[in-house]
Formats: structure tokens, sequence, C-alpha cells
């Protein structure tokens, strides 16, 4: 293909050349009929030239060729006769040719040194550009997708860089697949056997594998596309890949990014324990507790039982205890799901009353030391939601009020309308909320210092509650007059308009 | 304990909550039965058929929901499915298999009974063409179709009387969306939940005596809807 390719332009060249040729006799001859002049044969120069500088050799050689037999037809006797008889014109010949070849090779070196030299400056600039990405680089993901790019620039094909840490998976490129090969090819490097390999993936493309840093796997690995490149230049683009990560690797090292992987590593592996443990030991404890609390309702109902206030009042605490019991599990469940990020929202247009009404009656028993105030707009719009999500943290709320106020005090619980949100929120008159602990209580564990003797708890409540409701679009706020002087908390909810409405006709 | 004595089948593998579910059940006026496997329960339920199933769903031969579906083959005794919570949609699939109710771990033995009366009422109301269900100052003639409040009537709009009929006929037991939607607006709307939720509306404003706090037409959320059991306000013998 090249080669046809070479062919047309060359044939391209040589007809241009032979047209300059023809406008340049058409001037000359002009000139010489209308100045009797008959010497005219220095100006073919001038398209071997213009040949020569534009459209290279062969063109050039073209037009030398047709300049002299021009002029020998026009301006040397036999005039009108392509017979080189003279001497001189054979000369000029000779001339014209080495002018094309001196004129053509001139031109194509310079135009190889000004392609060379673009190409230089756009390296460095990229290069520049690189190093400063480099050092202003705060994080190891930063450093990633700046190698990621600059090589991406370097060697024009894909790159893939396969993160650092330990069994994360490659991020691979939306629609982008490897091929078998090449994955083995990668985690073998990854695996620290080799810290280099080059494969073929079967479609006729090299890939350069090789590791960030040669001295610490915990980099991760960098893929590179070559396309189909002869063996000889895999070799010059390996070193200039070195290079470039041998620089990325010594900042990586300076941000002692591989003792913070190192930590995240372990740090996630006993994460990931210790929900194990968590979520296990919580089932196993569920079992016994369902038939407590069972036993108990069972035995506060049976006639020996009921007849006898103090028994009754025993089988309550069980089953109080054991619902208290039930709900710390319940906690400790949803905590281990938050923190794993397992919570995905189920939504449904849903009344918000619903939510507050359904949180109240499942707490009703947990409520029934406090005088529950409702204020219920009638006519709020729906909302989209997970509504067990939202009732759940409802409950949170619920239950924080309800232990963070003196026994008979009223709780007013609101469903309101405010702007584009509906906002539930549950007032107690209780403890109330300092400044700082305002700041600190959606954090996990947080308990207020001056209740850690008075009240039991995880201090988990809140913070589940807060990733409830932010998981539906949602967000919680506290509010407090101050120590005391009871705490106002809301949950907000944006809503929107469903998009079809159910066709009311006059027989609905 | 007599022949008259309800039969209620126990299907747990943990012998204390069938301990427990023995005594509550024993207490209230059943005869119990007890499987602690599926192939165990279904080998009983052919042997003695019993008035009501108490299922847990975590047994170790077989999976909850597929005895219930065999057991659904043959027979349409009231069942009460025991969940374990934060499962809505596990709970919705076998209410459509054909589970009547369902009560979530840890339960009280009140709640569980309010459920399995509801379940069996509903098995007597259809065998013996029963029209009349009245729930408080509510009243709802499901023959003349007529509704009343303290004995006036309601006006209620077709779709509005179909959705508390179809509530009604199940009146102590949960209905899910998906039921509600496809027998009023049919299958292509089994999403739009936001239709039960306007004419939900339009009918608590109608029945409830304070809209916004249900007392009558209770939301189960995630799952459906409860017309609450007749039992509540109208207790009946066991």
């Amino acid at each position: 293909m090249a080669r046809f390719e070479r062919i047309g332009r060359e044939l391209r060249g040589s007809v241009i050349a032979l047209l300059m040729v023809a406008a340049t006799t058409g001037v000359v001859y002009a000139l010489a009929l209308s100045l009797e002049i008959r010497r005219g044969s220095a100006v073919y120069l001038l398209p071997v030239l213009l040949a020569g500088w534009h459209l290279g050799l062969i063109p050039a050689l073209v037009a030398a060729v047709a300049g002299v037999l021009m002029s020998g037809y026009f301006f040397f006797s036999p005039y009108y006769s392509f017979y080189i008889a003279r001497p001189n014109e054979f000369l000029h010949l000779v001339l014209f040719m080495v002018v094309a070849a001196v004129v053509s090779h001139l031109a194509n070196s310079m135009k190889q040194q000004t392609e060379l030299a673009r190409k230089r400056e756009k390296e460095m600039r990229d290069l520049y550009a690189f190093s400063r990405r480099l050092a202003v680089a705060s994080s190891a993901g930063e450093i990633y997708r700046a190698i990621e790019e600059h090589l991406a620039n370097l060697v024009q094909r894909k790159v893939v860089l396969f993160g650092a840490g330990a069994g994360e998976p490659g991020v691979l490129p939306e629609g982008m697949s490897l091929a078998a090969r090449v994955h083995d090819a990668i985690a073998h490097v990854r695996d620290g056997h080799i810290p280099v390999s080059t494969v073929d993936d079967g479609a006729g493309d090299v890939w350069l594998i090789r590791r960030v840093s040669e001295a610490n796997a915990d980099f991760g690995v960098i893929a590179i596309d070559l396309g189909s490149v002869p063996a000889a230049d895999i070799e010059e683009i390996r070193q200039r890949v070195d290079d470039v990560l041998a620089d990325a690797a010594a900042t990586l090292e300076h941000l002692d990014v591989a003792r913070a992987l190192d930590d995240a590593k372990m740090r996630s592996e006993t994460e990931l324990l210790r929900e194990a443990l968590i979520g296990s030991v919580s089932h196993e404890l569920r079992t016994p507790l369902s038939s407590i609390l069972g036993a108990a309702t069972v035995l506060s109902n049976s006639p020996a039982v009921a007849a006898d206030e103090r028994l009754t009042s025993l089988a309550g605490v069980v089953r109080d205890e054991s619902e208290r019991l039930n709900n710390d599990i319940q906690n400790l469940l949803d905590a281990t799901r938050v923190s794993r990020k397992q919570i995905t929202p189920n939504s449904e247009w849903i009344e918000p009353q619903d939510i507050v009404n359904s949180a109240l009656e499942r707490r009703r028993r947990h409520l029934a030391g406090h005088k529950v105030l409702l204020d219920l707009d009638s006519n709020l719009p729906l909302i989209y939601v997970d509504a067990v999500l939202v009732e759940q943290a409802f409950v949170q709320i619920v239950d924080n009020a309800a232990k963070y106020s003196p026994a008979g005090s009223p709780i007013t619980v609101a469903a309101k309308r405010n702007g584009s949100q509906v906002v539930l929120s549950v007032r107690d008159q209780g403890a109330g909320l300092s400044a700082l602990e305002n700041g600190q209580i959606y954090e996990r564990f947080f308990r207020g210092q001056r209740h850690a003797a008075t009240t039991s708890g995880s201090g988990l409540g809140l913070w589940i509650a807060q990733a409830f409701v932010n998981a539906n679009g949602g967000k919680i706020v506290a509010a407090s007059p101050g120590i005391d002087c009871g705490t106002t908390v809301a949950i907000h909810l944006p809503f929107a308009t469903p998009t079809t409405e159910p066709e009311v006709g006059p027989d609905d | 304990m007599t022949e008259a004595n309800p039969l209620a089948l126990v299907v747990d593998d943990e012998q204390q909550i069938r301990r427990f579910l023995r005594a509550g059940l024993e207490l209230d006026g059943f005869a119990v039965e007890e499987a602690e496997s599926g192939q165990g329960a279904l080998r009983l339920a052919t042997l003695k058929p019993p008035d009501l199933v108490i299922l847990d769903l975590g047994l170790p031969d077989m999976d909850g929901g597929d005895v219930l579906e065999r057991l659904r083959t043959w027979s349409s005794v009231p069942l009460i499915v025991l969940s374990v919570r934060s499962n809505e949609a596990e709970k919705v699939r076998l209410l459509e298999r054909g589970a009547d109710d369902y009560v979530v771990k840890p339960f009280g033995m009140a709640e569980l009974l309010a459920r399995a009366h509801a379940a069996m009422r509903r098995y007597v109301r259809v065998s013996t063409g029963e029209p009349v269900i009245r729930i408080g100052p509510l009243s709802i003639d499901l023959a003349a179709r007529i509704v009343t409040i303290d004995g006036e009537r309601v006006m209620l709009t077709p779709k509005e009387y179909r959705l508390l009929q179809l509530l009604a006929q199940h009146a102590g037991n949960v209905v899910t969306h998906q039921f509600l939607l496809k027998e009023i607006w049919g299958s292509p709307h089994l999403q739009d939940t936001h239709y039960l939720r306007i004419f939900m509306r339009k009918l608590r404003q109608k029945i409830e005596a304070d809209p916004t706090q249900p007392r009558i037409l209770l939301t189960e959320l995630g799952i459906g809807y409860r017309l609450v059991a007749p039992e509540i306000a109208n207790p009946a013998p066991a």
C-alpha cells in the first residue's frame, strides 16, 4: 500500500514539475518573441529548484530533464528540435540534475530536522508537564493518573494501570477487554515473578507490561498496548517508559505511599474480619433472643402469671430488655451494612406520614413514658424514598429523644413541607446539645460525655440514621438552643412529582 | 384438649422456638403438632390436615418458600411465615407465593396470634359467605357494596371501593402493593405505587377520623396495606 502511495505521490509531483516547466517555457517564449532574445536556458533552473524544494528528488530530476530538453528545443540550434548537439547543452543537463539532487536533499533533511525538533519540543513539554504534576501530586491516585496519561501520550496507544493494593483488580476503561494472555502476563508481573514482560495478545498487538516500581510490587503494574511494532522499536519504547516510571516511582516513594498502601491493606483486612465477626455473632444472638422474647410474651399472658402483678412486671422486664438487646443487635448489623457500603435504597412513592406513623407504632412501648404530640400536615407531597430505611432512621431519632429527655416530658413529632423538601422532625425537652456536641453527634461511636454514666448506648444510632437518610438523598439536621434546652432533630428529604398520574375518570 | 380444638402445625428447626410457640398456641386453645424440617412438615400436613401453619423460613432441608409452594398445591390452610427483619422483597415474594401473613423475628405471641386469627377468620368468611365486616364504627357490606361509618353511608368511587373491598376481604392480614395494583389497575401498573398512595389518601379522608393518623387503613412499609383486624375492635371468641 505504502509503495503505491509513494509512486502516486512521485507521479503527482512529476506532473506538477512538468507543468512548471511548461509554464516557464510559455513565459520565456513570450519574452523571447517580444524581446528577440534567444538566451533563456538558465531560467529553467527555477522549476528545478522549486520542484526540488517542495516535491522531492524525482520530480526535480524530471524538471531538470524537461528543462534541458525545452531549452534545447527553443534556444539552441537546431531550433525546434530536441536534439542535444552541443557539449554545453549536455553540461546544462548535468548541472540541472546536480542542482535537483542537492536542493531536494537539502530540503528533505531540513524538513526532517524541523519535524524532529517539533517532536522533541512536544516531548519536552509533556515531560515538563508530567514532572510538574508529579511535584504537586498529593496522593497516589494523582500520580497514577499522571503516569497513565503521560505514557498514553508518549506512545500514542492504550495504557492501563493496574492499581496498587493487593487483590484490587485493574480498572479497565469502559468497553475494553484484555486478551487472556495479557491478563496472565499482568498477573505474572504483579505477583512479582518478573519485573517486566512483553506479550503478543494474539491479535497482532504487542503489550509491554511492567511494574511501576522495579523495587516495590505494591505500586502496581502498567500495561501498554504498543500495537504492531517491530521488535527493534520495543527496546527503545521500553527505555523511554523506564525513564518515565523511574521518576514516578521516586515520587511515589517520596510520598510514603508504600507505607500508606500497606496500612490500608492491613486495615481493610482487620475491618473485614471484625465485620464478619459482628455479622455472624449478631445472627447467632438473634435466635435465642427470639425464643426469650417469645417465651416472655407467652408467660405474661398465661393465667398464673397474669394473676400476679409482680410476675407480670417481671415478664415485662424480660420482654423490654430483650427488645433492647434486639435493637442493639440490629444497630450492629446496620452499622456493618453502612461501613460495607451495602445501603442500596429500594425506592417507592410513599406518604411521609406513613413513615412517621409506622416508626411511632414500632416504638409505642418505648414511648409509653412520654407524651407524644403529633403535628402532621394533611396534604404533604409524596416522596420517592426507601421507606424502610427512612423509617429506621426516624426510629433512631425517636429513640434518642425518648432516651435523652425526662420521663413524662412531651415529644413533638412533626411532618411538614419546607420549600422543595419534606421535613420529618422530633423535638424533645431533654438534655439538649452544646455547640461542641452538635458538631460531633454524627460521628460513629460518639457519645456525649455528660451521659456516659447515666444512659447506655453504642453511639451508632445517629451515625446509622445519617447514612440511611443520605442514601435517600436527604440529610439530618440537629438543632438545640443549648444544654438542657431540648433538641430538635429533623430528616430533610427532597420530593419530586410522579411522572405519571393515575387516570381518574368519572367511574373511578 | 378436645377434638374441637383447631390444629396448628409449627414448622421450625429451633427447639426453643417450637416450645414457646406450642405453649402460646395451646394457651390460646390450639392443639399443636411440630415439625423441624420441610419434609416432615409436608408429611404431617398430609397425615393430619392442620387449621393453621406457622412456617419458619430457615429450615435445614428445604427453602421455606418451596415448602410453602408445595403445600399450596393441595392445601389452602391459613399460613403465617416467620421472617427476619430487613428483607422486604423476600416477604413480598412469600406473600405472593401464598403466605397469608408474616411476623418478624423476634416477635410477641400476641402479634402472631392476631395475624393467625385474621387469616383463619378469612377462610371462615369465605366458606360461610359472611358478607359484613365491622371494624369499630366502620361497616363494610361486601354483598350490598355499602360502606357506613356509625350507620352513615360513605360514598366511594368504584376504585376506592375496590381498594377497600380487597383489603376488607383480607381484613387483619397484609395485602401487597403488587396484588392491589394488579387487581385495580392491571398488570402494566405493578410499579406505580403512587397510584395506590393517591387513592389511599382519598379513602382515608373518607373513612379515618384523622387521615394523618390512620387507625383502620394501616401502611406496611415496603410491603403493602393492612386493614386492621376486626378482632381488635370486636373481640371474637378464639
